[in-house]
């Protein structure tokens, strides 16, 4: 019988072929265990294969946490990661530039090997979920053969290659940077120079600074477009920025260079590779992005050892190579330009015309975005809109970190057909990069990491929104909303108007989902700003902050003002107080629902913890000093505001010192309120212990309050005490979990006690 | 020489449900929840997947290790699908008959939910999910026809049955049947007993 191999052999490039065998039999070693399984993990991610919920064979089914017995027994695919267990093969879309064949492929490997369901993501890459993982190396032949490669899509490496979807037609750009994202992306694929990070990488490029489209503030490298008249003659190159970073502590890129020339951008990309190589963090994972290194050392430190290296670089032809070929470079159009017939056209129509298309430079010619209700399309409308590009744009498809898909080159009189076609197809929404088009991670839809349902929440929000979008002040349809499952934000909740980030909290001795509100975050300016949290409120209320606040904005603004200037203006203080009645948890008596996440009617739980009742009280108890605590960090933001980093610097401290007493507490109720003695009885307690371990962040959180005790310093800038805010609240954070951890075993009231034995509860 | 599609394990099969039957997709997601609870159903049962946002996608998806069950809306098309992933034993015949069973006691459980997830009962569409061994083409379709006569005889009990397929070679093989008169699931999972 003959095999996708056999079939593909002469349609891979040979280099791809063999690294693929190569990892075929990786997988064939680990079976006979003669891999390790840390050393398999990390061989398996970087070939773009990922874990997903319930690999490690348990699952909550709603009644308590169940084994699930898959037939490969102790054969793992990484700790505790079993090997049948479903996973997540994400693949790496350069660019977020897809033709017509590969659109073909992706749609029959999804119908295949996964669900039926194309996820776009919020970096431009395509993710199928539910995968086998022996259907890996199959699903990576079949994307080789069209172009494809899933290599580094995940793992210690240099991630997809991300940049505005506009480029090469935006009215705005000073040039087209996809030919150099392009590069960036082949040269540095498999580099040597990138084999040895000790966390991931993300480069992005923008043709623009005021938009959103390529995000630079948030990436490791980022690189805008910009042009400088050298010798009187214009130039192209780069202002280069590095050491951004969303994630649990966000940080801004910092400006490295103002203008680096388009011939030294790979050159300092790979010097740049190399330095983080050699001095990044290498074994505390929770600081080991490109931006702790540059905060460490400060930017001109970092900038003056990237410039040593780049000296002693060996000279690379490919670092110019390509751009002998710019000149030729460019998309051609499938049709000759031709107006929009004048004439009345459906409402319909016009709707989707006014949120979805974008008129393109080129006269006569629209980018026309798919809205992809949270990212996901199905097998049978990928292939179909496969051939709706070849039969209007050609090869000009881009996914976008809004989770849809845009149509370039669309001339503007066949704008009503195409409509007409996506609507049959389901895809001719509008609201496009308007307030209904949510974008969410997968949360706890397939992400081990997720705490609340960030794709459940976002589904109810947009068909909120969405039956009532064109009634709104335009506005406030032009405010964005953004979910993460967690404080990981990959669904990049930190720089929209109105953010959230799934969190826990333990109410009567059961677990709630709630989601943080994190607000005046900047979309545009290249996410030019991140938005902090207010508060937490119950997972079900949040459509009701949605009204609240948009409501407050409408009401209140000033003329032309804009959600984040309005929100600043008026103060985090007075919008929290808005939400305060929307805090509050109704009884389990009075309304369930509040106990079960959305699209899911399991009683929620956070890993396998169920309800003990015995320690309810003083769950109770600790929940109200964590709320104390909590508002100890609000105060600290309030702080931050006023400019203030003094009383930030002591509030921060303060608020993680008592969330550790506050956890003392449930055991040792008499601990005293001296800073020395809470830490000392918090790491004795509960990080010698590992209670307090998150099951993937390890000791990390604990980590912010060892070293806020250790050095008392100051905050020395704004981002400093951001940083410290962040890192105050995610303790607090863990606090709150570990405390639903510990008042969900049996008998933990007992441990109530004066005396100061150390009681380790099985975890 | 045998056709490939003999080696065939990726088989999906679905029941449109009757005419006039719409259940909200969301509803389901709670039923699929219990079953897992009850393993109600044959296969290790993972997980819910919700696609209900998705126009015309996969709707409610019940994840299994060995194949996937949904109340499936795939081209606006609301049906009981199971998709089997891992191998099955016997000859195709034989697997396609376990593929039907599987399907089929999912909707005999759901029209235990109510009206409106009856179905059809004299339709099923059937697609291999194996582009390798069954691409979309006549010599697939010569190869299988017989196969699937036998056994469309048995579920609907002899009687006549129309075959349509879509002959877009991207597309899995696939084929619709009709036939002239059809039964409940029940009944139906009988007949393939």
């Amino acid at each position: 019988m003959t095999t996708w191999k056999e079939k593909l052999a002469d349609q891979m490039p040979e280099e791809w072929a063999r690294e693929i065998d190569i990892f075929e039999k990786q997988m064939e070693l680990r079976r006979q265990g003669k891999v390790e399984e840390k050393l398999f993990a990390e061989t398996r991610l970087r070939r773009g294969a990922y874990g997903q919920r319930y690999d490690n064979g348990k699952r909550n089914d709603g009644t308590g946490a169940k084994p699930l017995d898959y037939p490969s027994g102790d054969l793992t695919k990484g700790p505790e990661t079993v090997w049948d267990a479903p996973g997540m093969q994400r693949i790496k879309i350069p660019f977020g530039g897809l033709n017509p064949e590969q659109m073909d492929v992706l749609a029959d490997l999804a119908e295949e090997y996964s669900d039926a369901i194309c996820h776009v993501t919020t970096r431009q890459d395509i993710q199928l979920h539910y995968v086998h993982f022996d259907d890996t190396p199959t699903i990576m032949r079949r994307l080789a053969a069209v172009g494809i490669t899933t290599r580094e899509a995940c793992g210690n490496s240099i991630r997809n290659v991300t940049a505005c979807p506009l480029a090469g037609v935006c009215r705005d750009e000073s040039f087209d940077v996809t030919p150099y994202a392009q590069a960036t992306m082949r040269f540095m694929l498999g580099h040597p120079d990138v084999q040895d990070f000790g966390r991931k990488f993300k480069i992005a490029f923008s043709g623009c600074r005021q938009h959103a489209c390529g995000l630079v503030s948030l990436h490791d490298v980022g690189a805008i477009a910009v042009t400088k008249e050298i010798d009187g003659e214009p130039q192209r190159g780069f202002e280069l920025y590095v050491g951004g970073g969303l994630g649990a502590v966000p940080q801004q890129a910092v400006l490295f260079d103002e203008f680096v020339a388009e011939g030294e951008l790979l050159p300092i990309t790979q010097a740049i590779s190399r330095v983080f190589a050699r001095l990044g963090e290498k074994r505390n994972r929770a600081r080991a992005r490109l931006k702790f290194l540059v905060k460490k050392l400060g930017v001109e430190e970092f900038k003056r050892l990237v410039l040593e290296e780049r000296k002693t670089l060996p000279h690379d032809d490919a670092w110019t190579a390509y751009l002998e070929e710019l000149p030729s470079y460019g998309e051609k159009a499938l049709k000759q330009a031709e107006p929009l017939a004048a004439g009345e056209q459906a409402q319909r129509f016009e709707r989707w015309r006014h949120t979805n298309v974008y008129r393109q430079r080129q006269e006569g010619y629209c980018v026309a975005a798919v809205t992809l209700p949270l990212g996901d399309l199905t097998s049978h409308q990928m292939r179909a809109l496969a051939d709706i590009a070849r039969r209007y744009v050609g090869e000009s498809v881009r996914t976008t970190v809004e989770q849809n898909i845009v149509l370039r080159w669309v001339r503007e009189s066949d704008l009503p057909a195409l409509h007409a076609e996506l609507e049959e197809l389901g895809l001719g929404e509008p609201g496009a990069e308007s307030i209904v088009d949510v974008v969410a991670c997968p949360g706890t839809d397939t992400c081990k990491l997720g705490i609340a349902s960030s794709r459940g929440l976002a589904a109810e929000l947009r068909e909120r929104l969405a039956s009532k979008q064109f009634e709104l002040d335009q506005a406030v349809r032009d405010m964005r909303i953004k979910i993460s499952g967690c404080f990981n934000s990959c669904g990049q909740h930190h720089i929209s108007d109105i953010g959230f980030y799934g969190v826990s909290r333990n109410v009567g001795g059961y677990a709630v989902p709630h989601f943080q509100v994190v607000l005046g975050g900047k979309w545009v300016d290249n996410a030019g700003s991140y938005g902090l949290p207010i508060g937490a409120v119950p997972s079900k209320r949040i459509p009701d902050v949605v009204t609240v606040i948009t409501d407050a904005y409408l009401r209140e603004r000033e003329s032309g003002e804009s959600f984040q200037a309005y929100a600043e203006r008026v103060g985090k203080k007075a919008l929290k107080e808005k939400l305060s009645d929307l805090t509050k948890v109704p009884s389990r008596e009075e309304d369930v629902s509040f106990y079960s996440d959305w699209g899911d009617p399991r009683e929620f739980t956070i890993g396998d913890m169920g309800a003990g009742e015995c320690a309810g009280e003083v769950v109770s108890l600790v929940e109200f000093d964590l709320s104390l605590v909590e508002e100890l960090v609000f105060e600290a933001q309030l702080a931050l505001d006023a400019g203030d980093l003094e009383a930030v610097t002591e509030k921060t401290y303060r608020a993680m010192l008592q969330g550790a007493k506050a956890l003392v507490k449930m055991q040792f109720h008499d601990v005293a309120d001296e800073p020395d003695q809470i830490v000392a009885e918090f790491k004795q307690r509960y990080f010698d212990t590992e209670i307090f371990f998150d099951r993937f962040a390890g000791g990390k959180f604990a980590n912010y309050l060892f070293r806020r005790h250790e050095s008392h310093e100051q905050a020395a800038s704004r981002a400093d005490a951001r940083e410290l805010i962040e890192e105050a609240g995610l303790f607090v954070e863990a606090c709150h979990t570990c405390a639903a951890k510990v008042g969900s075993q049996p008998g933990a009231a007992e441990k109530t006690s004066s005396d100061s034995t150390v009681v380790t509860l099985e975890i | 020489m045998s056709h490939p599609i003999e080696d065939l394990q990726r088989i999906s099969v679905k029941f449109p449900l009757a005419m006039g039957c719409e259940p909200e997709l969301d509803g389901v997601i709670p039923v699929f929840h219990r079953w897992i609870q009850d393993r109600a159903v044959d296969g290790m049962l993972i997980d819910v997947a919700d696609y209900a946002h998705v126009p015309q996608g996969p709707g409610v998806m019940l994840i299994a290790h060995e194949g996937n069950y949904a109340l499936d809306l795939d081209r606006g098309r609301l049906g009981v699908l199971y998709a089997r992933k891992q191998p099955l034993a016997g000859d195709l015949e034989q697997r396609l008959a376990a593929v039907c069973c599987a399907a089929l006691r999912a909707a005999e459980l759901l029209a235990g939910e109510g009206e409106q997830f009856r179905i059809a009962g004299d339709q099923l569409e059937i697609a291999a999910n194996d582009r390798l061994l069954a691409p979309n083409d006549a010599d697939t379709d010569s190869a299988f026809r017989p196969v699937l006569d036998r056994l469309l005889d048995r579920l609907f009990d002899g009687a006549a049955h129309e075959l349509c397929r879509d002959e877009d070679p991207r597309e899995r093989f696939n084929l619709h049947v009709r036939a002239s008169s059809g039964a409940d699931a029940a009944t139906l999972r009988q007949r393939l007993a």
